[in-house]
């Protein structure tokens, strides 16, 4: 039971960080950071893999209604949702089933680095080509998205270096 | 009758993921259609107040510039109502009303950019509204809830304003590639026109979102390829979109007459 709590705090504390203050902070149109991705990516891996898509389903869609975005979020995270599994048992000895959780403590950094990696670019590059769209402009949208997911991935390790030791006692 | 269940046992994950895709997607869709987005207008009922809630902790550290601006505007103002003539051509056409209302929310690096403004149905305000600033053009109202309106911003794919040259009345479109907030194209300018750095692009009255001549920026660069018959187009902006605080929305008084008129010349095709 504790352990739903913990989520659901993480699920505020993400989703909060993102909507209050990355959404605001406007730098340039090539750095966009998206950190609430974190909380699908620490949901345990034993949890039902549908359940996991409801999950990531309902939180782009609380980032799109705040975003004015209409369902481009949505997309992003439940896509980010179904491959999650593939993505673990590649960075992973045993396919990751066995693991109690996902997080630097359990997979070490250079696992998880690579975890998070992998995933923050592919839910980027999925969204930011069906933002744009047009296929005219592709070589902005891949700038668009690797310059983002440096800014994503670097605050996604370090919120996940924070968490990790916080729950880690 | 087993075996069905089995495969949809089997398959569940990718069922449900197909399922969770599609209705992602339909609502992306819709989105590309005007006052289509019924639920999400009622949605923004919430957290627009949520963002209000934000908004305002930040008004009091902007209230020096914000005095600052409206002394200016009201300047500007007070100038123009002693100028202009005030009695329109048409005895029977009522000028355009504005509606003032503040921004609570507004993004500008994004590839579709969108504002939040504080007031909605109740106030006036309906889908397809222009909006501006005294700098400008700002966008074109989307949804409206009870107390909150969004508005697509120039700076949309989604978002064309018709425009003619102020010193000309050479027409042609104004759309935005996503690049820099400060630039929008301009495009349908055939080559026979004569375009030079600076020209003003003022909004025409094709349309009848906005009235004639308010301001949309200067062309900033121009080239034109000899096998082209038109013109690309770089505008300068007049808005500067990381500072907007308050804006106005324009009600066109005889845009239902308008309108209704100019559908039935399509009826007829």
């Amino acid at each position: 039971m504790s352990k739903v709590l913990t989520h659901i705090q993480q699920f505020i504390l993400l989703v909060g960080i993102q909507i209050i203050v990355l959404n605001n902070v406007q730098v340039s149109g090539y750095l966009n950071p998206f950190v609430y991705i974190l909380f699908i990516m620490i949901l345990p891996p034993k949890l039902p893999k549908a359940f996991v898509l409801i999950l990531a389903f309902a939180t782009g869609f609380t980032i799109d209604v705040f975003e004015n975005s209409y369902g481009v979020h949505t997309a992003a995270s439940v896509f980010l949702g179904y491959i999650r599994p593939s993505i673990l048992s590649l960075v992973s000895v045993k396919g990751g089933e066995d693991l109690e959780a996902i997080g630097m403590k359990q997979l070490r950094f250079a696992r998880f680095f690579t975890y998070s990696a992998i995933l923050c670019f592919i839910h980027h590059f999925a969204l930011f080509f069906l933002e744009a769209f047009r296929m005219s402009e592709f070589i902005d949208t891949l700038g668009r998205t690797l310059f983002s997911t440096m800014v994503s991935l670097l605050l996604i390790l370090l919120i996940e270096s924070i968490r990790s030791k916080t729950y880690s006692k | 009758m087993r075996n069905l269940f089995a495969f949809l046992y089997r398959y569940h994950v990718f069922l449900v993921f197909i399922l969770l895709e599609v209705i992602a997607l339909a609502m992306f869709i819709q989105s590309h259609y005007y006052q289509s987005a019924r639920f999400v207008s009622s949605v923004h009922a919430w957290t627009g107040n949520f963002l209000e809630h934000f908004e305002n902790s930040k008004d009091y550290f902007s209230l020096k510039k914000i005095n600052q601006i409206l002394a200016e505007e009201n300047a500007a103002l007070r100038s123009k109502a002693f100028t202009s003539d005030l009695s329109p051509a048409n005895p029977h056409v009522t000028p355009h009303q504005y509606i003032s209302a503040k921004v609570i929310k507004n993004s500008f690096n994004k590839r579709n950019n969108y504002l939040t403004l504080n007031k909605g149905s109740k106030d006036g305000i309906q889908s397809g509204m222009g909006v501006c600033v005294k700098d400008g053009v700002v966008g074109i109202v989307r949804d409206v809830s009870d107390n909150y309106a969004t508005v697509m911003s120039v700076l949309n794919k989604q978002t064309v304003i018709s425009t003619r040259f102020l010193k000309s009345n050479h027409f042609g479109e104004i759309t935005w590639d996503g690049k820099s907030h400060h630039f929008a194209q301009l495009q349908s300018v055939e080559k026979y026109v004569d375009v030079s750095i600076g020209d003003s692009l003022v909004t025409n009255s094709f349309s009848s979102i906005f009235p004639d001549g308010i301001l949309l920026g200067t062309v900033n660069r121009y080239n034109r390829d000899k096998s082209e018959n038109f013109y690309s187009i770089e505008v300068a902006l007049s808005v500067d979109y990381s500072n907007i605080d308050f804006v106005y929305v324009i009600k066109t008084p005889q845009k239902k007459e308008r309108q209704e008129l100019e559908s039935k010349l399509n009826q007829n095709e």
